[in-house]
């Protein structure tokens, strides 16, 4: 029987292909016919009609939207580090093999994958003000009670909690990534009297670089889509703005407002600063030489 | 009566098993775009979207079997949305994608935006056609909002006023009478006062007098009363921007606001983030709550406590605020006959009916309001006349394209103020100047 090969190279594109073809498709094609329509004033209904620059100069001028970049950039600059930090000590703890490990591991991934609305309502009654296990432990400690998302100032914070929980994917990058790390330079490590924070500081950190670099690529991404259901369902938004972040802005312009043109503008304007700040933590870590090998 | 089916990809393997259910599946989906295809041809196929809870759903299933029954050829798909908000982005999406149903109900405060794009088909026609009902048939405060630069663009259902959902077993229990046809301010903050209780005296309030929403349709009313205008408009009627900083508007948001601020009778932001005004009301824990009809189906579930409805007090003078919702068809409705066949059915005496039996609806229909369908003396509230007795002091928001946006900045302003994060005129002031614009868009 002939037996059929490819070539290593054309069978890495047949793997791709699927993916690429779904991928230009159902993704970077809507989202190119999307950014032509941040350049047109279109409700859905009539044609779309040409208007320039005049979408991005209406919303800069918007407080809501000022707003609702801030509040994602608070939440991007708060929830990313925070969020890798959480995998990073989790897979620390959780990589060694030992009873129960496996149980371990389950506890920290199974939060990922909670449907999304569930897991809002479940942090709506947690950060419930007044009957919230959250305020019932802080009233036990006889702390100051917070208003959480019943506050202007203390709205956002829920949020980058909750976040925190749903860390399972980073979690299993980096417990395969510590489970691949080359033995011998932690024995060699070991013989020049390394102890645990030596070796963990001057070999497992700068081993797991790449990873981390990667992880937080796809955390920022991540990071600015993941408020969209939570303040849909939580808070709207509010209290007066508090909780407007970028995509509940979005959604609130195209389908609610039938004002697919400054929606569009303003997915434009979430994709550049998405890009912008990954290009900065990209040119960062390079000219470091940390990715050099990456 | 249909609901759409969504069939997975299970099964769609590509082997010789695979291959044949996957032809019977795609013939199953062919099957189920038949109806549609029957719709080109005339023969009627309707698909109808509506919002409410599981009580509404179920007065409308009552209406479209009764339909069916009188009308077999025709099949109605029913397209329930839970909420309001998840309806409004639903008709978006589907606009967006041109697969909006065949008849919607919308809002009257909602529909502008989409006539305003011509995707309603005009309706005046049709009633003119009709056999069955007749403009002089409705409420003229109902149907006169639905008509948009002349034309009639939908057909309301019913017609009803913002009225105090009162728990008597509360009033009784605290000494005080029911309310009075006539009550006014003054003897509905009292109320209010004597019903907000610390029955524990731990310093948090256990009972309150009222709950409401804070928004600019539920303070509109009192601003009536108090002889003030929500909006500045031209000789021709059309609103030039919101009048909320004449003296009588001002005094009114100030009276509305301090019910929470300065007497605590209304849930603070707290509170009400921790349970809803409307949820306290249902649990016995508030005393009364403003709404309109909507809320009968859910309340008369309730078992726990006897309530009754009331008029809203009188300021100045009486006013009330019309709530209306209406049968609307789309320009691109494929059998347009069939669509208001149905239209016309849910409108008939027949048809309102049944829906007013659910006590959802205050009938748009004269006839069906006088009606023991409505006003069923064994069925709550005991005071529905109410809701008749109201409706000549009725007013209407404006209707423009834009309404809905200038409603809700100007609500979330106003939460401002009615919690206690912002003075009135500070959030009088925002309010007229972030609405601006979209009078400006109404007037360009």
């Amino acid at each position: 029987m002939r037996r059929f090969s490819l070539s290593w190279r054309a069978g890495l594109w047949a793997l791709l292909l699927p993916y690429l073809l779904g991928t230009i498709l159902l993704v970077a094609l809507p989202a190119l016919m999307s950014a032509g329509l941040a350049f047109t004033s279109y409700d859905a209904l009539s044609p779309p009609v040409f208007v320039g620059f005049a979408n991005f100069r209406l919303l800069l001028a918007d407080p809501v939207v000022t707003t609702a970049f801030a509040n994602s950039l608070f939440f991007v600059a708060l929830a990313v580090p925070l969020r890798i930090l959480g995998a990073l000590a989790l897979a620390m703890l959780l990589h060694r093999p030992r009873r129960g490990i496996g149980g371990y591991r389950a506890a920290v991934y199974v939060p990922t994958v909670i449907p999304d609305i569930a897991y809002a309502l479940i942090w709506l009654w947690i950060f419930n003000p007044l009957f919230g296990p959250v305020n019932l432990v802080l009233s036990a400690l006889g702390l100051p009670l917070p208003g959480w998302l019943a506050e202007e100032g203390t709205a956002k914070f829920p949020f980058v909690v909750m976040s925190l929980f749903q860390i399972g994917e980073g979690f299993v990058v980096l417990l395969a990534a510590l489970r691949g790390l080359p033995r011998e330079y932690f024995d060699a490590g070991a013989v020049d009297g390394a102890g645990r924070w030596t070796s963990f500081r001057y070999l497992t950190l700068p081993l797991l670089l790449p990873w981390l670099v990667l992880l937080t690529f796809r955390d920022v991404i991540l990071s600015f889509q993941y408020t969209f259901t939570p303040s849909l369902v939580m808070t709207g938004g509010g209290p007066y703005y508090a909780t407007m972040f970028l995509p509940l802005l979005i959604y609130e312009e195209a389908f609610d407002r039938f004002r697919f043109g400054p929606g569009s503008a303003l997915m434009l304007l979430l994709f550049v600063l998405s890009a912008a700040i990954i290009g900065g933590i990209y040119l960062l870590f390079r000219r470091r030489g940390f990715l050099a090998d990456a | 009566m249909r609901t759409r089916s969504v069939i997975g990809r299970r099964g769609l393997a590509v082997d010789g098993r695979g291959i044949v259910r996957s032809l019977l599946i795609a013939g199953l989906m062919l099957a189920t775009t038949l109806p549609s295809a029957r719709a080109q041809d005339g023969s009627g196929a309707v698909s109808f979207m509506f919002f409410g809870d599981p009580a509404e759903l179920a007065a409308y299933q009552g209406l479209v079997s009764a339909f069916e029954a009188e009308h077999p050829a025709i099949d109605i798909e029913l397209i329930h949305i839970p909420s309001l908000i998840d309806y409004q982005a639903r008709l978006g999406a589907d606009l967006a994608a041109g697969s909006q149903a065949d008849v919607v109900l919308i809002n009257y405060r909602r529909y502008a935006p989409l006539a305003a794009r011509g995707v309603l088909e005009p309706l005046a026609p049709y009633l003119r056609s009709s056999r069955v009902i007749s403009d002089v048939d409705f409420y003229s405060q109902a149907i006169d909002p639905f008509r948009w630069r002349g034309q009639l663009m939908c057909l309301p259902q019913n017609i009803s006023s913002l009225v105090v959902y009162y728990n008597k077993d509360l009033f009784d229990a605290a000494g005080l009478d029911h309310p009075a046809e006539d009550w006014t301010w003054d003897e509905f903050l009292a109320a209010a006062q004597a019903l907000t209780l610390d029955r524990d005296g731990d310093g948090i309030t256990d009972q309150y007098g009222l709950g409401t929403d804070a928004s600019l349709y539920r303070v509109a009313p009192f601003i009536w009363q108090n002889g003030g205008e929500l909006v500045v408009t031209e000789a021709n009627g059309t609103p030039l921007r919101l009048a909320l900083d004449s003296r009588a508007a001002r005094d009114a948001i100030e009276w509305f606001v301090a019910l929470q601020t300065e007497h605590g009778v209304v849930p603070d932001a707290l509170a009400e983030q921790a349970e809803s005004s409307e949820s306290r009301f249902i649990a016995g824990r508030t005393a009364m709550f403003l709404n309109s009809r909507r809320g009968v189906p859910t309340y008369r579930r309730i078992d726990r406590f006897d309530w009754d409805v009331a008029p809203l007090p009188r300021g100045e003078q009486a006013a009330g605020i019309l709530h209306t919702d209406a049968y609307c068809m789309a320009a691109a409705a494929e059998d347009k006959d069939a669509a208001w066949t149905f239209i016309e059915f849910a409108n008939s005496p027949q048809g309102q009916s049944i829906v007013a039996r659910s006590g959802r609806t205050v009938p748009s229909l004269m006839e069906v309001a006088q009606s023991t369908a409505f006003l069923d003396p064994a069925a709550k509230p005991a005071s529905s006349s109410v809701f008749l007795d109201t409706i000549p002091l009725l007013r209407a928001v404006p209707v423009t394209a834009a309404w809905v946006e200038v409603e809700e900045l100007a609500g979330d302003e106003l939460e401002r103020a009615f919690y206690g994060v912002a003075p009135v005129d500070e959030v009088i002031e925002a309010m007229i100047v972030r609405t601006l614009p979209f009078f400006a868009e109404e007037g360009g």
